[in-house]
């Protein structure tokens, strides 16, 4: 019997359907190559999965860089020919389960052909089929979950691994109930920081503990060095004034560190700050919500951040990897429900705001170019928002003096609008033609249930299906679509609606916290995951403390059965008691501790 | 846990600060063991600071504390609590001392140390009277405390107040480390063989602000190696004092190249006590290498200035020095009047004044250690005889003796 017989017909004593799907399959997803070491190695589309010269030195060493803590699953992305598989079972304690991810069963086949497996197969739990079956498999070979990627054998397969990860982050999110404390770092000013208070207000919906970083209350002496003529001394001390913000953040996060700091993009927080943190064990995101192309500081943070999340897919999540980035995910933008929602206005209301079609927003090169052709047509335009000085040809249109919108009078132009166009910034002539992320008015127009033309974005269908939104190719056939939907009234009301649905069935701040969370849960399965699942509450912690410690589980058991409880608390209640109680072993132990905690956190 | 009720007391002394602190614990070490000698006396100290643990003479067990470890306890827990981790610490716990002890003696009024004592011991004595949460002092954990408030007329040293925060009083004479016979690596070998003064230059201080400018060290060590008599120096200090004696060695004449030894971050501290012993000085602002010198009987000569003051951590013993600065950022430094008092002892104790500085030099008697003021009158009455009658009384009459 040769080898793939051998180790099939093992593989069938514990998974029937299995090895018989792996007989099906055929093989050849791998080229199998002789190593100097005369074991087999593998290459795929012309590059190797394993050493050329020594393929289990090498999976030895890559198993040797996995960590691992007690009562965790390790989960396996990349197949190959099992070699760091069998590393890794090698170097794992015999009880901590481990599931091997097999998207494709061709290269499962092509593994068991090269050589007879030892003992350690029969360790391997294996997850295989359509993604949602993959998903379930891992999600019942129990938690919490260390995912674990051998990035040679991965990348063939790395859509499968993204589709599952998502499936394992939506379970995830389904089971998350636990309450985190997180810091958000906001902006000093700009587009972000509206952002910065729907993200702020989501958390908390989501019953997490939130502490807004607010450095918009520093914008005032900030934009007095934009008046500084000298572009040297300016920029100096704008640069001064940053690493000072950054500095009172890090004071801040010292008074009461949270589990995970999220900045919003122009966060004040410098390199060093981050790498401080890091050094002190905070785990650290930031949404970047904006264009990579236009702002390109992210060059200089991208290694700063153990997380990021982005609004564009590729280039920029690979642009962000070669600068350092170690986990970018695509996350883009959304609407908060409770602020954009329908309006009912007033007759009044109606004569101010009402036109056949409008656009709210600030003066772009593409906008100034495009707009004047909607003029003069035969029907109305209003024109609203800042930053038009000096565009004569649409002074007929622009309301207020080009006075800047809030967001209550944005709401009310939307709603009193018949077309709400949507025509993303750019600073050349015409459409971007490199447009891909969605914009937050899409996701507010839609909310509020408008109508909306927007200019086309290579992200857009993903989120939006066409009859939801419209959409314009170019802008010489701008005026034709207007001139159509405006005879279309009762298509344009029902569009709206279901990009309403859609907006708070998928695309709210509170989907994308969730999101954003389970994704650090999963990737952090020791640390943010496990108060996600609400380990952490006080309840849970009594019951694994009341055989060992039960004067430990008598404390726990003073504090509410979900609350969050953690050494610092149970330090305090310790604390509480006076100076005049009892303490017993385990509660000297837990100040001493406690002792050397608040010492590891001084980050000042 | 099952106490045999005809063994002797187990006690333990615990000094979980720094390798000065440790030093001027020994006085105290010493007048417990000699109030009973038959009961072993364990110590508790930070575990690289072990080696010189054992040096004291008597010493039962030293008990090593590791504070990495729980520094990695802290950061792993990353502040949520896990009973599983109880089960480490306790084991750990358990591997320092089987049994509790009896009574633990504490030094620090830190609530690391309170607490390892109250883990360790049924019974503990030190700056808190009732536990780790209560907040009453001991008489000399208060007195020590109104001394670090208000600096005052104070005179009892601190190593003294060790003692009575132990309930003993100083020892007889200064007592000194059992140093045994330790090689020291590659050129550091001839330290102190050929005739001649040997000076150890303590380099470093703790803190930036404690530390004499290298421009300082570069005219002292030229001026006293510029004189006739035969005369060598040892730099000493840790590894990040080695840029400072690099700096020191550049100012430096090359003329003096071979009468120079630089030993900085090149040696562990039995290695560093050896090169001490052999030196006939030790002069520097960093208080531990100094504390330790003056334990294994070499002279000390400090520069205190910044927060350092003379009569609480001037070198322990009989016939050491310290040069205190009137002010916290000296002006000037007392770099020809110093190196007189190396090359001609005989003349110290005539010394003119230096502006911004007094000179003072360390005596013993019943009372522990004592600073007086070279060619004056100290102005402050001493009052340790009348501190330690009113301490004494205080702390007795809280333990219901008469």
């Amino acid at each position: 019997m040769n080898s793939f017989e051998i180790n099939i017909s093992r593989l069938a004593q514990r998974d029937q359907a299995l090895a018989a799907d792996i007989r099906q399959s055929g093989g050849g997803a791998l080229e199998i190559v002789p190593a100097r070491t005369g074991m087999s190695s593998a290459r795929a589309n012309g590059r190797w999965i394993h050493s050329a010269y020594d393929p289990i030195k090498e999976a030895q060493a890559w198993a040797e860089g996995q960590t691992h803590q007690e009562g965790e699953t390790i989960v396996v992305f990349g197949v190959g020919l099992l070699y760091h598989v069998e590393a890794l079972c090698a170097r794992l304690p015999r009880t901590v389960p481990v599931v091997l991810v097999v998207p494709d069963l061709n290269v499962l086949a092509d593994a068991a052909t090269v050589r007879t497996w030892g003992d350690w197969i029969d360790r391997v739990s294996w997850a295989w089929g359509t993604t949602e079956a993959i998903g379930e498999r891992i999600a019942s070979a129990g938690h919490p979950l260390r995912l674990v990627t051998y990035a040679p054998a991965a990348s063939l397969h790395a859509d499968s691994h993204r589709a599952i990860e998502t499936v394992l982050q939506r379970k995830a999110v389904a089971q998350a109930g636990g309450q985190l404390r997180i810091a958000v770092v906001g902006p000093i000013y700009g587009g972000s920081l509206p952002i910065t208070r729907y993200v702020v207000s989501a958390l908390e919906s989501l019953g997490h503990d939130v502490r807004w970083l607010d450095h918009s209350v520093h914008a005032t002496s900030y934009q007095q060095l934009e008046l500084l003529k000298n572009s040297q001394h300016r920029l100096a001390l704008q640069s001064k004034y940053a690493e000072m913000l950054s500095r009172v953040t890090m004071a801040q996060l010292a008074e009461d560190p949270p589990d995970l700091v999220l900045s919003l993009a122009q966060a004040p927080l410098i390199l060093p700050a981050l790498e401080h943190l890091r050094r002190k064990k905070f785990l650290t995101a930031m949404w970047f919500v904006e264009n990579h192309r236009h702002l390109t500081y992210w060059q200089q943070l991208a290694a700063g951040y153990d997380f990021w999340f982005v609004i564009q897919q590729e280039p920029c999540i690979a642009a962000l990897k070669r600068a350092g980035a170690k986990d970018v995910r695509y996350l883009p933008m959304a609407a908060d429900p409770s602020l954009h929602r329908p309006l009912e206005l007033t007759k009044e209301e109606w004569e101010e705001y009402g036109s056949d079609v409008s656009f709210v927003g600030a003066g772009y090169a593409n906008r100034r170019e495009i707009f004047p052709r909607l003029v003069g047509q035969d029907w109305t335009f209003k024109l609203w928002g800042n930053e038009w000085d000096g565009a004569t040809g649409l002074a007929s249109v622009l309301q207020r003096n080009g006075a800047r919108v809030d967001t209550d009078t944005c709401r009310k132009i939307f709603t009193a609008s018949s077309v709400n166009l949507n025509l993303h910034s750019w600073a050349g002539a015409g459409f971007d033609p490199d447009g891909d992320f969605v914009n937050p008015r899409t996701f507010e127009l839609a909310a509020c249930g408008a109508f909306q033309l927007a200019d086309r974005r290579s992200l857009m269908p993903e989120l939006f299906a066409e009859n939801e939104i419209a959409n314009v190719s170019s802008p010489d056939a701008l005026p034709a679509e207007i001139a159509r939907w405006l005879h279309e009234p009762e298509q344009r009301v029902a569009m709206a609606a279901q990009a309403r649905r859609r907006v708070l069935a998928e695309h709210t701040y509170q989907h994308r916290m969730r999101e954003l969370l389970s994704r650090i849960g999963v990737a952090s399965p020791d640390r943010i995951g496990p108060i996600l699942r609400g380990d952490r509450q006080a309840e849970t912690l009594a019951v694994a403390a009341a055989d060992s410690f039960p004067s430990v589980a008598s404390a726990l058991r003073t504090f509410p059965s979900t609350q969050r409880v953690e050494l610092k608390q149970l330090a305090a209640q310790i604390r509480s008691r006076g100076s005049m109680g009892t303490l017993s072993r385990e509660d000297l132990m837990l100040l001493m501790l406690d002792e050397y905690r608040s010492e590891t956190k001084d980050l000042v | 846990m099952q106490h045999d009720e005809g063994a002797t007391e187990r006690r333990l002394l615990i000094q979980l600060a720094r390798l000065g602190d440790l030093v001027q614990s020994l006085p105290a070490f010493s007048s417990l063991t000699s109030r009973d000698p038959q009961g072993p006396l364990d110590l508790l100290c930070p575990a690289p600071l072990a080696d010189i643990a054992r040096l004291f003479p008597d010493v039962g067990r030293v008990v090593q504390w590791n504070g990495a470890q729980w520094h990695r306890w802290a950061e792993s827990f990353d502040g949520e609590f896990q009973s599983s981790w109880l089960r480490e610490i306790d084991q750990y716990l358990a591997e320092l001392t089987s049994e509790p002890y009896t009574m633990a003696y504490v030094l620090n009024h830190h609530p690391r140390a309170i607490l390892a004592a109250t883990l360790l011991a049924t019974e503990v004595q030190g700056p808190n009277l009732r536990g780790p949460l209560h907040e009453a002092l001991s008489p000399w954990a208060s007195y020590l405390r109104q001394v670090a408030q208000e600096r005052g007329p104070n005179r009892i040293h601190l190593s003294d107040t060790f003692c009575g925060l132990c309930g003993v009083t100083p020892p007889q004479a200064p007592p000194l480390l059992l140093l045994p016979s330790i090689d020291l690596p590659g050129d550091l070998a001839e330290v102190g063989l050929s005739a001649g003064q040997w000076i150890a230059v303590v380099v470093g201080a703790g803190d930036a602000d404690r530390s004499i400018p290298v421009s300082v060290w570069i005219e002292w060590i030229s001026t006293l190696l510029a004189l006739d008599s035969p005369s060598a120096v040892v730099l000493i200090g840790s590894e990040r004092d080695q840029a400072t004696a690099l700096a020191i060695q550049d100012g430096l004449s090359p003329m003096i190249a071979g009468r120079l030894w630089d030993a900085t971050g090149r040696t562990t501290l039995l290695q560093l006590a050896t090169i001490l012993k052999r030196c006939h000085w030790a002069v520097g602002a960093d208080t531990g290498p100094l504390h330790l010198a003056a334990s294994v009987g070499t002279s000390a000569m400090g520069v205190y200035f910044s927060r350092a003051r003379v009569h609480e951590t001037g070198p322990y013993g009989q016939g050491h020095w310290v040069w205190q600065s009137d002010r916290a950022l000296p002006e000037t430094w007392p770099i020809q009047a110093s190196v007189k008092m190396i090359q001609e002892p005989a003349t110290a104790s005539q010394q003119k004044p230096v502006a911004g500085w007094s000179l003072w030099q360390s005596h013993h008697d019943e009372w522990g250690a004592i600073f007086r003021p070279v060619g004056d009158k100290d102005p402050q009455e001493d009052q340790r005889a009348e501190v330690w009658h009113r301490l004494t009384e205080q702390s007795l009459s809280l333990q219901g003796v008469r």
